[in-house]
């Protein structure tokens, strides 16, 4: 298996690899010099020593002052020879001139053949002093051991980061596997079924922490909607039954009693209501649904949103005037949002019908206000009815949710949250606001609906608007 | 008026044939794609009424798209129970005229049949409506009747104009939300009744005899017979 913790150490160690050899190898470079230098500076001055014995001596005094450092010396140390003009040895402790040291004077690095220690690597010095050749030689052997510990140190350094940095990588990827297979066992849990389960995320700050924070929000979202939708479907099943009994009891009574014709018209007409009531479930459902799935985003224009407000309150006027309810509209200029008219309107009529349901019958007053609000816009239907109590407020939005004042009169407890299902749809915020007495519902543009360009030309829009209400001639 | 209906469930047929049968009107019906395709290319039809799922994964949009491409002006119904928006868009931009989503009410389809009819049958804009004594012109926008002026708002005239072009034909709720209001959607009251009696209560109440009628169980009706 190839581990990312393993790769990432891998990875560290081999730029630590280059990292030593970018530091090693001009440190090597420039010792080598340097001991170059100092060391034909020694000989040099060796040789200028032996210069000044031959000057103040002669060649017999010198060749006396060599014989005297050869036998003090160490075997092997430094190589002194000197010879006369035929290159026949007078003193010093090499028994011929080496045939690799040319006779010319200057400095050489050289291979010599010394008596005991063998073959070995030197510089040399050759001097001319009078007929006479000097031959001044140190062995390199003595920086072998420096060499070699040079050497030593940075195989040891190399070895220490391979050490290292495999012991790094398995630790860490053993750390993150313990970690990784918590996750592991979570999700598991959670895949089957157990969607309260939440990631470990400690105390950290990392970036797994960071992912399991980002993987428990997305838990939180999910158990949400899997609690919407199990609720949804317990308030279908109860919402759809109820009209269902009540059909299937009233075709059932119709079969066993045979009522008169006129008497079975009436409960057919009945019958017809009820499914009616169901139809009208599952549309107010489905179109929930689509919302819910953002489908409906593709249908989004440019329209004005007062116009849409005067509309429905216009279209409400004689419901509220039937209940001796004023109803009070009042829109600013042109107020252009993108959005789906279709649904806006729906949003509107929702709230508009319920505002007149609410606001108490004879003296009620409803007022529905479109303006500009800072950078948005902002929509409020507003009532004086028994208005929304605080704990109630979050459950009115639940789907199916009916408050104890609305049971009795018709509807599905869907037109809430439609509304807030299309709000969220288009971006907007969607409030319910305490007026004492009665509730303000507020619909708020953010300044990026209110006024961004429709992604398609007006035109196109009013093309589509046009083909979905077919009028005569208008 | 002669109807060609395409659907392939045997009891909605029945049902829909009978009915129409009953409204006075010639009906065929074809069970499939094929022979829905053949009658409405062979046939004159005042009106097709055409489903869209059919038999065999037949979409009733193609043979519609094939239709109008041959030059076939027929008015076309669709009926489907596919509801969503962008479906009924689609089912219109295929050259259907008018959409009736499944389950309907019966009354609900023939009114918008006749609708359909009326309208292919040319439709003057600006000509005066007139419906026994009662006058309403497009152009000056002004109504009377006999030879009282009767005052409307806007919306209160454009609501009288629809009624009065299908005049002696049943217009339903569904179909003045989407023509008066232009609302494509169910907001779930009686409001349009409640703007009919306010409508009735101008152009009817002083008067002996009625021309807004309610027709029952289907909608309303402008007419000046019995």
């Amino acid at each position: 298996m190839r581990s990312s913790a393993v790769s990432l150490a891998a990875a560290s160690v081999a730029l630590g690899v280059v990292a030593l050899v970018l530091f090693a190898a001009p440190l090597w470079y420039a010792w080598q010099v340097t001991i170059q230098e100092s060391r034909t500076e020694i000989l040099q001055a060796d040789a200028q020593r032996l210069a000044e014995v031959y000057r103040r001596d002669g060649e017999a005094g010198l060749a006396a002052t060599i014989g005297a450092r050869v036998r003090m010396q160490i075997v092997g140390e430094r190589i002194l020879l000197l010879t006369d003009g035929r290159l026949r040895p007078l003193a010093g402790n090499l028994a011929s001139w080496p045939a690799t040291v040319p006779t010319a004077p200057g400095n050489y690095r050289v291979t010599l053949q010394s008596g005991a220690a063998g073959t070995q690597s030197a510089l040399a010095h050759v001097e001319r002093l009078g007929d006479d050749y000097l031959l001044v030689a140190r062995d390199n052997r003595l920086f072998g051991p420096l060499v070699h510990r040079f050497w030593y140190g940075l195989a040891a350094a190399f070895a220490a980061l391979l050490i290292c940095g495999t012991l790094v990588g398995l630790i860490t990827r053993r750390r993150l596997m313990w970690r990784v297979h918590g996750i592991r066992q979570t999700i598991s849990a959670i895949m089957q079924g157990d969607l309260k389960q939440r990631l470990p995320t400690g105390r950290r700050e990392d970036e797994l922490a960071i992912l399991a924070h980002t993987i428990n929000g997305m838990l939180d979202q999910i158990e949400v909607l899997v609690n919407g939708v199990r609720n949804v479907s317990n308030s279908i099943a109860h919402d759809l039954r109820t009209p269902l009994a009540e059909l299937r009891s009233r075709l059932e009574q119709l079969a066993l009693i045979r009522p008169s014709p006129a008497e079975t018209f009436t409960e057919v007409d009945g019958a017809v209501a009820d499914i009616d009531r169901v139809i009208r479930i599952f549309d107010a459902l489905l179109r929930l649904a689509e919302i819910d799935a953002g489908v409906r985003r593709a249908g989004f224009v440019r329209v004005d949103v007062s116009d849409l407000a005067a509309t429905a309150a216009e279209f409400y006027a004689p419901a509220a005037e039937l209940r001796d309810v004023r109803l009070e509209c009042r829109v600013g200029g042109p107020l252009p949002v993108v959005g789906d008219p279709v649904l806006l309107s729906q949003a509107l009529a929702n709230l508009i019908d319920n505002a007149i349901k609410y606001a108490p019958a004879g003296g009620g007053v409803v007022e529905v206000v479109a303006e500009r609000r800072g950078d948005g816009v902002e929509i409020t239907v507003s009532d004086n009815g028994p208005g929304i109590a605080g704990g109630e407020k979050a459950r009115v939005l639940e789907r199916f949710y009916r408050g104890d004042a609305s049971r009795g009169t018709p509807g599905a407890g869907l037109g809430l949250s439609l509304v807030q299902a299309i709000a969220k749809l288009h971006g907007c915020g969607f409030e319910l606001r305490d007026r004492r007495p009665g509730l303000e519902a507020a619909l708020r543009f953010p300044p990026a609906a209110a006024t961004a360009r429709a992604e398609r030309p007006d035109a196109a829009a009013s093309a589509a608007r046009a083909i979905l209400a077919p009028h005569d001639g208008r | 008026m002669k109807v060609l209906l395409v659907e392939d469930n045997e009891r909605v047929s029945q049902f829909v044939l009978k009915g129409l049968q009953e409204a006075g009107h010639t009906t065929d019906h074809a069970a499939n794609g094929r022979d829905g395709m053949f009658l409405a290319a062979s046939e004159p039809y005042d009106v097709i009424v055409m489903d869209r799922m059919l038999p065999g994964d037949v979409d009733g949009l193609a043979i519609i798209e094939v239709l109008r491409r041959t030059g076939k002006r027929t008015p076309i119904l669709i009926l489907s129970a596919l509801t969503e928006v962008d479906d009924r868009i689609r089912g219109l931009r295929a050259g259907g005229d008018d959409y009736l989503t499944k389950p309907f009410a019966f009354g609900e389809l023939l009114a918008r049949i006749d609708a359909l009819h009326r309208r292919a049958h040319g439709v003057r804009p600006d000509v005066p409506l007139t419906v026994g004594d009662l006058h309403l012109d497009p152009l000056t926008r002004k109504v009377s009747r006999g030879d009282r002026p009767i005052a409307l708002q806007p919306r209160e005239f454009k609501l009288l104009e629809y009624l009065m072009r299908h005049a002696g034909q049943v217009v339903t709720r569904t179909m003045l939300l989407e023509n008066v209001w232009d609302y494509h959607f169910d907001p779930q009251t009686n409001v349009v009744d409640v703007h009919i009696s306010k409508l009735r209560q101008k152009i009817d109440a002083e008067f002996e005899r009625p021309l807004l009628r309610t027709v029952r169980n289907a909608g309303y009706m402008v007419t000046s017979g019995e």
